[in-house]
């Protein structure tokens, strides 16, 4: 089966010598909801250029179900683009900006009027249908620029920050109706981002970009369990990072020799014996275990995985509780647990371990 | 301190500035209503009278003044500036959309346009006339050679006010009717120049009025009486002598050209409240 949209070895060269982009692999299924997410400058924008078509491409070659569109127009494009400022027409009533597209096709009136009215309709814009949309708020227009998009039927709609300039109560509403909208049409959305939380609520998958390369493309909580690089590892979520020199990578896991000791934790990547790498200790895998813990019992589930730490900071918020413990180096690492888990025995200034299970962490080199 | 000495002498520095811009012409404006037909181009005004206005229009019995030969000449110039006007407007608006992305050699397209407005009229019209008579062997007339060159004089100035329209024109709008599957012709037609139109209109004016009252490219690029434009025929009548209907013609054109500012003024005010009103709006929300 042919992907809807495929990147393969994308790459984008501006004419100033800015590599922006480099490398760019990616399949999307139809219908899947697609994120982008990474730092300011990353080349998320200019990727999603590149596959609406206002951007050459420099290398590579895009596919869009099989066949490769690289020169292909942008109006010839089965795709659609909401810009983070919505673009609207401002010379056009909101009516006359959704109906635009549909018009200059040469749709007969009447369809194009039942068409335009069901999307009108169902983004709740009838009420300001005459209005120029300068005059609307943020939000509207923003569903003006989905309905324009969404009324000619884009096969792939693409989207940069489109939440970007909306306060944070109206993105989280347009957040789930967007969310609701992309599983009601079946369309393959592709979403650019640099806010964690919104990649993480809306997206299937999510491509991390660093300095215009991907760093890792995993569901959501793949990007939480199991981040693949460095780069990954500090961008999303919380995680530990632990510094060491790769020991042995003969058995289940990696081990790797530590100033907290010998610790195990998944492989990842091509390692070697004496290579230098971090094991990536995300903040959900920390156990907290008393330091009255029968050790032999504790080994059977953790292994080596403890390291001796002070509870610096302990407070049950409803039946959550906060703790910050700090490791011997000086790291303090936050973890929240169910309160009964840690059954109350935990105060600021206690000693305990922490201790995790080797296949919920990463070891990833330098 | 110092405001005390510099605000007096700006003040006069202005006053002497809006002397000499406008004291000819209230001159010109006093003289036009000279008694008819004996009064001459001095002053004392013998008797007021609105003879001179009636002479230009023929409505005057005849007299040993010949009526101003502008007739002929004023529809000439008119056509000639309105031909200037549309053809110097649209070349100014495409390659001004050229210039929007860069291109090899643009740096050098650049100056060679505004090149038609740094040269010397005077050179221009004779190199023109020379080309014509000498080279290419045909004959001048006000509607070719003279066109030819009032379009290299004031295509650059419409280049030159639709290239910082477009320049800051905020070309997303665009891209976003090419995604709705627009082609680029009809996004420039039903996106691109509707906003863009208060420049246009700028444009227009520019070439229009330069194209109007431009004396030395058609002294030499046009052809013989036949082929005067108004600012010749204006000239030509200085020559023989001058009578009071000139001024009455002058002060004519001046509100001729008032007029047209007007129109232009009005229009431009209506869309600039227009983006004003949009940027207002944008700020609030
Ligand atoms: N037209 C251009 N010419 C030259 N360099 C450009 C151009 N557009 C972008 N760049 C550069 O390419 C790189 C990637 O830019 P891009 O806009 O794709 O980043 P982004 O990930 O969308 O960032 P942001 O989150 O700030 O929007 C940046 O270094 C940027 O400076
Ligand atoms: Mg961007």
């Amino acid at each position: 089966m042919a992907y809807d949209l495929q990147l393969s070895h994308i790459g984008k060269v501006y004419d100033n010598g800015t590599p922006a982009v480099i490398d760019f692999n990616l399949d999307v299924d139809k219908g899947e909801f697609i994120a982008f997410l990474g730092p300011s400058g990353c080349g998320k924008t200019t990727t999603l250029r590149m596959i609406a078509g206002f951007e050459t491409i420099t290398s590579g070659d895009l596919l869009i179900r099989g066949s490769r569109i690289n020169d292909l127009l942008p109006e010839k494009r089965p795709t659609s683009m909401i810009f983070q400022n919505y673009a609207l027409f401002p010379h056009m009533n909101v009516r006359q900006n959704i109906r635009f597209g549909l018009e200059v096709k040469g749709m007969a009136a009447a369809e194009a009027d039942r068409k335009v009215d069901r999307i009108i309709d169902k983004l709740g814009l009838t009420d300001v249908a005459t209005m120029r949309p300068n005059r609307l708020s943020g939000g509207q227009r923003q569903r003006i620029a989905l309905a324009r998009s969404l009324v000619v039927e884009p096969d792939i709609l693409l989207l940069d920050e489109p939440l970007g300039a909306l306060d944070a109560n109206l993105r989280k509403s347009i957040q789930n109706e967007l969310k609701l909208l992309q599983r009601e049409l079946g369309i393959t959305f592709v979403f650019v981002t640099h806010a964690q939380s919104e990649a993480l609520a809306l997206s299937d998958r999510i491509v991390v970009m660093n300095a215009g390369r991907v760093e890792q493309i995993s569901p959501p909580r793949e990007l939480y369990t199991r981040p693949q690089s460095l780069f990954v590892s500090r961008f999303i979520g919380a995680n530990t990072l632990i510094p060491g020199v790769v020991k042995d990578l003969a058995g289940e896991g990696v081990t790797l020799d530590t100033a907290f000791g010998i610790l195990t934790g998944e492989k990842h990547d091509r390692l070697a014996s004496g290579d230098k790498a971090s094991l990536i200790l995300p903040a959900e895998a920390v156990d907290i275990l008393p330091a009255n813990v029968a050790p032999e019992e504790a080994r059977k589930t953790y292994g080596t995985n403890m390291i001796p730490c002070q509870i610096t900071r302990a407070q049950l918020i409803g039946h959550i509780l906060q703790m910050g413990v700090q490791l011997p180096n000086g790291d303090v690492i936050a973890v929240e647990g169910h309160a009964d888990k840690y059954r109350g025995q935990f105060a600021a200034g206690a000693q305990a371990f922490v201790a995790w299970q080797a296949p919920r962490s990463t070891v990833i080199k330098h | 301190m110092e405001s005390r000495v510099l605000k007096p002498m700006l003040a006069v520095y202005v006053v002497a500035f809006i002397l000499f811009l406008y004291g000819p012409f209230f001159v010109l404006w006093i003289l036009s209503f000279q008694q008819g037909p004996d009064g001459g181009p001095q002053f004392p005004i013998t008797e007021w009278s609105t003879y001179w206005y009636r002479q230009i229009f023929g409505l005057t019995p005849p007299s040993r003044i010949a009526p101003l030969p502008v007739g002929e000449a004023l529809v000439r110039s008119l056509i000639l500036a309105f031909m200037t006007m549309v053809t110097s407007t649209v070349l100014g608006v495409m390659s001004a959309q050229a210039f929007r992305r860069k291109f090899r050699g643009s740096g050098f397209v650049f100056y060679l346009i505004v090149l038609g407005m740094m040269v010397p009229g005077v050179l221009t019209g004779l190199g023109t006339s020379l080309l014509a008579n000498n080279v290419f062997e045909i004959t001048r007339h006000w509607y070719t050679t003279a066109f030819a060159t009032h379009v290299a004089y004031t295509f650059p100035f419409a280049f030159l006010v639709m290239l910082a329209i477009l320049n800051r024109f905020d070309s997303s709008v665009e891209e976003a009717a090419w995604s709705l599957g627009v082609s680029p012709w009809k996004t420039f037609r039903k996106v691109t120049f509707p906003l863009i139109f208060p420049g246009v209109l700028s444009a227009m004016l520019f070439a229009f009025t330069l194209s109007f009252d431009e004396f030395p490219r058609s002294l030499f690029a046009a052809g013989g009486t036949e082929d005067q434009t108004l600012p010749l025929a204006i000239y030509g009548t200085f020559s023989v002598e001058i009578h009071p209907n000139i001024f009455a013609f002058g002060v004519l054109t001046t509100l001729f050209s008032f007029a047209l500012l007007s129109v232009y003024g009005i229009l431009m005010g209506l869309s600039v409240r227009r983006a004003r009103k949009l940027a207002m709006q944008e700020e609030i929300a």
